[in-house]
């Protein structure tokens, strides 16, 4: 019965919707906030009972490092791959297993392409691509034995945001601002950037950040660092601030008199919307102009103002993270490495390694690292087996990869987890792409076994139906 | 009362949460009175297999794998064995361990987190009380004949009306029926998906004929614009989209599929034959070329060539995707659910969905694995070259005159032929459709495991609690069962479940054209789903579905005729209040216009819309860099020129993975799986769209010029302001709304008057596609403009009325 309550609360035609609260709070008109009392802000409020616990952290920034890193390369460091390279792949491992591109050749070993360094007074082991985050071993905990179970880039992603690979469900930022709903009144709760820069990229698709079957105003929005940030949200040439600002007021007079005589809740909800948007039209270029940072901050993430790149797009997390924008989300694309990896791995790793540590550093200089969770990570990891278009390179690889958070309730400098010794199966304490899921929502307070929504006759959960598990052990 | 026990429990969400919780007692309130009240009698079908299904069934239901204590509460026989006892709940073990506080004992487990509350329990009590009668699931039960019910109290004039009259006992009186304006634009709207031509609607206003409202009825019924509006609403079923979904979302070849959609409604084709050319054009005896694109049907599905990806495991998702749409679309149900285990609520078992995926096996589809390109469009064979009925139809002339030509040495006439046919040859285009090969070996896949082929091989079958196909079609033991068997079973009424299918779909249409269905849950007519409100009424329409012999057309007419259809959107804050969904069909939905329509209206308006039908798919505006993201290749959008810039929305290129953002705001959806139901949202994104994609800014603009161009020799702004008004939402400005254009229409004048670059500026938006009059200056049009964005942007223009 609460899940039809939600929906009823949350439906547009549910009569208290994200508007009647906005244009209450902006009117000051009592009978419309039907005495109930919300943020001044009048955002949608998230679910009623939530968060079911006391929350660790208020927002999340997700950093996709889309391809799929090689965790080989980064964080899981493999002697015996090495002492084993060239020679063929023991059968025992690949048997009988989902393999992509190097479906019926011949497999032999690729060592390690990278030396590695104990790093920080955790000692954690990291990669010589990453010096940055080698200076930041100390503020990170590293999942060693992730396992997701979609072996192609499309359908990984798909399953690492929606935590299954058939379409239409909600990504983990729709569920988390439909669940908490939003801090912020001019911004989306849900706010996707993908950076450019690098090699040839894979194609990333928008229901990455479809809100699914929830209402839509949860569906992530894209922000873009070059060009019209938002789609849509500059006003036609030739209409400044004051047109813009007659034309609404214009629309909303006539509106309110319509609702005088037809009391329709959507009218309601109508009127905010432009409202919000009218804002959004000066919110979102102050959000994107960096004018007001100082040259040092630039200088740290490496970003120049405009470029699109993950540095900026970093810095502009921080400015979301600010702003109250509960669910950010990074992508980097190009960590596809089926050849050549060494030669783009060093490109990857220098556009992002140190914005990644710089938008680390910044949160935690601001106090605001304890109440954020940073994760990074690929939809899936890479083959120990050699491949090679061009330079020697690896395949996609699911039985076993690395990821990392840091943030509140995160235990810094640690690692978690383990693959067998060469690196193909997760064996030690393995994190399914459900329980990092299930961890992430228990730091904001969510119990994922009660946080369902009703689609289709089932109570739908980001973590499914499977058993899914809250890592407690990385957790402070 | 049940929602007052939750509020007790949770007291703090309730009080974080207290409007809803009193809009929802009210509305429980009111829905007791006038649906459970009827007899103080206990319905197994509306009362307690929701109880039943959302509570025990997980464990306790159809799926043998999760089954505890191996007791199923969805079989009487199970359940009368052990838990219930017939007549006694309180000897009745089912009662006894919900109402336990022994967390070993309790029912639901604590750890589920679902608990039985006050009211359902007592419900339950009366149900095993008095007898623990079963009924089976009312969407598996043909639809019965319907009395007709004589009207008791009120005059009403159809049957749609008296049975509502019956079914929703209720004290609020129904809305009055709406003015002539609001009857033509929603009916304008709803049939065609435009809005109204202004003289339409003041000659339907002083039209005083007894048939002036059915004469309307039956010319937009007539209209091309019908088939291409409820053409819309086939294409979110079936999901048709112009690119393969997956990865490098390359474009396919597949309008001609749409045309045929448009077509096939407009010809006044029943749904059955539809369906069946649909699922099995291409298995018809002398299958026509129209017959061969509509298999297209089984094409629209996500493919991908993805570099890696494992044929194998791809047929196995092309395999459930087909046996999810197809259930959904013509069942309303989710076998999908079964593709790993037995379904959880609902009798189908998981050899029903690869019995179904079987039919099926028979498709052409893995040539792309080795075909596709990253090429726009891509490959997907097998694809044929197709005209579109105008030219095939012409071709045929021609052909004929050709021959005459050539039999009469007519060198001159043959040239010229010979070149028209040519021309006509050079507008095929290409489509995807059916091919059958030799059925591929569907194994019944563990867990849905593809890499598992230790599965039994299936056989074709319909799923096994609604008979077996072979005896219900009379089709030999020695052949092989096919999509043609399957279409034909859904629509046969006497051997096959066609008074199934015909419930599911009056269902829809009553959606369309109310704004929900009698179930509300147009997709899944199963346990989870939401039994009719108003049974009779769905029973009924059906049954006119079946006796008009599937004719579309006439079951749309049945539900507009009606008075219910034509009454107003209700002011009655009471009534809205305790009937938020409108469920008593008191009054009419006033929500908002389809994406599409809204578009269309905009470009209508404007008088810039392309009314042609059929054809390619087209570009309009789009930010720039919106399919960046795009790979394999990388695109770059070019929006259409000239009149292919006004098309009407359902022509839009639909590009899976980037949807263009003016649909994707408005709720249209991406099309990757059937959507029965569109969401309606109204977010700050939709008016960013509304107010500054340039397709509305460049209507308003031409909306502002054939005001100026109509109005030459009136020189009253009121006046001018009053057509604006009329060509929009078909009556003039009051009182309040003159205040507020005639200011906005001042200050915009003072501005642009003042800043001539900025009027200069915005008007190049439109360039040379706003025909303005010679006289106007540049002030006046950027600031007649400003007052027509306000207009496109009004609530009574966005909504239905």
């Amino acid at each position: 019965m609460i899940d039809h309550l939600h929906r009823r609360t949350f439906l547009s035609r549910g009569g208290v919707s994200i508007g009647s609260a906005a244009l209450a709070t902006m009117l000051g008109d009592s009978a419309l906030r039907g005495g109930e009392s919300r943020s001044a802000s009048g955002l949608p409020a998230g679910v009623p009972g939530l968060p079911h616990l006391p929350p660790r952290v208020k927002r999340v920034i997700f950093l996709c490092m889309a391809g799929g890193p090689s965790h080989l390369e980064t964080f899981d460091q493999k002697p015996e791959l090495e002492r084993l390279h060239d020679q063929p792949m023991p059968e025992s491992f690949t048997a009988g297993q989902p393999i992509a591109q190097l479906r019926g050749q011949s497999l032999k070993v690729q060592g390690p392409m990278q030396s590695f360094q104990r790093c920080g007074e955790s000692g954690q082991t990291i990669s010589d691509y990453l010096p940055f985050h080698q200076k930041m071993a100390d503020d990170i905990c590293v999942i060693k034995s992730m396992v997701t179970e979609q072996i192609n880039h499309d359908p990984a992603h798909t399953f690492m945001n929606t935590g299954t690979a058939i379409s239409g469900r909600p990504s983990m930022g729709s569920w988390i601002t439909y669940g908490l709903g939003s801090e912020c009144d001019n911004l989306p709760g849900f706010v996707v950037m993908t950076s450019v820069g690098g090699r040839n990229p894979q194609p990333i698709a928008s229901r990455q950040w479809s809100s699914g079957f929830l209402p839509s105003r949860y569906q992530g929005v894209e922000f873009s660092g070059t060009g019209q940030p938002v789609s849509y949200v500059r006003p036609p040439a030739g209409v400044d601030r004051v047109g813009q600002r007659s034309v609404i007021d214009a629309i909303a007079a006539i509106n309110r008199q319509r609702y005088e005589t037809l009391p329709d809740p959507e009218i309601e909800t109508r009127l905010a919307a432009y409202e919000v948007a009218f804002r959004m039209q000066t919110s979102v270029p102050d959000l994107m102009d960096v004018s007001d940072e100082s040259q040092q901050t630039l200088d740290m993430y490496g970003a120049k103002p405009g470029d699109g790149s993950y540095a900026s797009n970093c810095l502009l997390a921080r400015r979301l993270a600010e702003r109250g924008v509960r669910f950010i989300q990074l992508y980097h694309r190009g960590w596809d490495h089926h050849g050549d990896l060494d030669r783009y791995m060093k490109i990857c790793c220098s556009l992002t390694d140190r914005a990644t540590w710089a938008l680390v550093q910044d949160l935690k200089n601001r106090g605001m690292l304890d109440e954020t969770l940073v994760i990074w990570g690929g939809e899936f990891g890479r083959t120990p087996m050699y491949q090679g278009k061009g330079g020697p390179g690896r395949d996609h690889h699911i039985k076993g990869f690395s990821m990392w958070m840091a943030g509140g309730g995160i235990r810094p400098g640690t690692s978690y987890g383990a693959t067998d010794e060469l690196g193909y199966n997760a064996v030690e304490d393995v994190v399914h792409v459900r329980d990092l899921h299930a961890t992430m929502l228990h730091l904001l307070g969510i119990r994922h076994d009660r946080f369902s929504y009703p689609f289709q006759g089932l109570d739908m959960k980001l973590t499914g139906v499977e058993h899914a598990r809250v890592v407690s052990d990385i957790l402070t | 009362m049940r929602p007052l026990v939750r509020l007790l429990l949770s007291l703090p969400n309730a009080v974080r949460n207290w409007p809803a919780i009193v809009a929802f007692c009210v509305f429980h309130a009111s829905s007791c009175f006038h649906l459970a009240s009827a007899a103080d009698e206990v319905s197994f079908n509306r009362d307690v297999r929701p109880i039943l299904s959302n509570l025990c069934f997980r464990c306790h239901g159809p799926d043998a794998e999760e089954r505890a204590a191996d007791l199923r509460f969805d079989v009487a026989e199970s359940a009368l064995e052990s838990a219930i006892v017939s007549g006694d709940a309180d000897a009745s073990e089912i009662i006894a361990r919900i109402v336990s506080k022994d967390p070993d004992l309790q029912m639901p487990p604590p750890e589920t987190g679902k608990e039985v509350d006050a009211e359902q329990l007592e419900t339950l009590r009366r149900w095993i009380n008095s007898g623990a009668n079963y009924e089976p699931h009312w969407a598996y039960v043909p639809p019965s004949r319907v009395s007709l019910r004589e009207a008791a109290t009120r005059e009403t004039s159809t049957a749609i009306d008296r049975l509502l009259e019956h079914s929703a006992r209720t004290s609020f009186e129904p809305a009055p029926r709406a003015d002539r304006r609001a009857q033509l634009r929603r009916l304008s709207f709803d049939l065609t998906g435009l809005p109204p031509d202004f003289n339409d609607i003041a000659s339907f206003e002083e039209d005083d004929a007894p048939e002036a409202y059915s004469r309307r009825v039956d010319a937009l019924l007539a209209s091309p614009a019908f088939g291409e509006r409820l053409a819309e609403y086939w294409l979110d079923l079936v999901r048709f989209a112009d690119t393969v979904g997956y990865h490098g979302d390359q474009d396919h070849n597949i309008t001609p599929y749409r045309d045929y959609v448009i077509d096939a409604i407009n010809d006044g084709m029943p749904l059955d034959r539809f369906s069946i050319e649909q699922i099995a054009g291409d298995l018809l005896p002398d299958a026509t070329i129209e017959q061969r694109i509509a298999s297209g049907y089984n094409r629209l599905l996500q493919t991908s060539h993805e570099g890696g990806v494992q044929p194998k495991e791809y047929l196995a998702i092309y395999s459930a995707d087909r046996v999810r749409n197809f259930s959904a679309v013509w069942m309303a149900a989710t076998v999908g659910c079964a593709q790993c285990h037995d379904h959880k609520y609902d009798p189908y078992s998981a050899r029903d969905f690869y019995s179904l995926a079987a039919f099926f096996a028979d498709i052409d589809e893995a040539q792309h694995f080795r075909s596709g390109t990253n090429s726009l469009p891509t490959r997907r064979l097998p694809e044929i070259d197709v005209l579109d009925r105008t030219d095939r139809l012409r071709l045929e002339e021609v052909d004929a005159a050709i021959a005459l030509a050539e039999a009469a040495g007519n060198g001159a006439q043959l040239a010229e032929l010979k070149a028209e046919k040519e021309q006509i040859e050079s507008r095929k285009r290409r489509t995807m459709i059916t091919q059958t090969t030799e059925p591929r070996v569907i194994r019944f896949l563990p867990r849905g495991n593809w890499l598992d082929e230790t599965g039994d091989v299936m056989e074709p079958a319909i799923p096994s609690f609604l008979g077996d196909l072979r005896e219900s079609l009379g089709v030999a033991s020695d052949q092989r069962l096919n999509r043609l068997h399957l279409a034909r079973w859904l629509f046969d009424v006497d051997h096959g479940v066609g008074r199934l299918t015909a419930r599911v779909f009056v269902n829809r249409l009553w959606y369309l054209y109310t704004g929900r269905g009698i179930s509300p849950s147009l997709g899944d007519f199963g346990g989870q789903g939401q039994p009719p409100v108003h049974p009779e009424l769905l029973d009924h329409l059906a049954n006119v579905l079946i006796e008009n012999r599937w004719d579309i057309k006439a079951t749309v007419r049945e539900i507009v005729m009606s008075d219910t259809y034509r009454r107003a959107v209700s002011a009655d804050p009471e009534l809205r209040q305790s009937d938020p969904y409108n469920e008593l069909c008191r009054s009419q939905s006033g929500h908002r216009l389809p994406a599409e329509t809204v578009r269309d209206a905009a470009l209508e308006i404007a008088g810039l819309l392309d009314h042609r039908v059929g054809g390619r798919s087209v570009k309009p505006f789009q930010p720039a860099g919106y399919y960046r993201h795009l790979n394999f290749p990388t695109r770059k959008y070019k929006h259409d020129q000239g009149v292919m810039q006004w098309r009407r929305g359902l022509y839009t290129h639909w590009q899976r993975q980037f949807l263009h953002p003016m649909l994707k705001a408005l709720d249209a959806p991406s099309r990757e799986e059937c959507t029965a139901e569109r969401p309606r949202s109204n977010t700050p994104v939709e008016a960013l769209v509304l107010l500054n994609d340039p397709t509305f800014v460049v209507a308003a603009q031409a909306f502002a010029a054939r005001v100026l161009r109509e109005t030459p020799t009136v020189t009253d702004d009121v006046a001018r302001i009053d057509h604006a008004m009329r060509i929009a939402i078909g009556r003039d400005a009051n009182d309040g709304e003159q205040v507020a254009l005639v200011g906005l229409l001042q200050s915009e004048r003072e501005r642009y008057g003042a800043d001539a670059e900025a009027a200069k500026r915005f008007l190049s938006e439109s360039n040379d596609l706003a025909h303005w009059p010679t006289t106007t200056s540049s002030t006046e049009r950027a600031a007649w403009s400003s007052v027509t964005r306000a207009v496109l942007n009004l609530h009574e223009t966005l909504y239905r009325p």
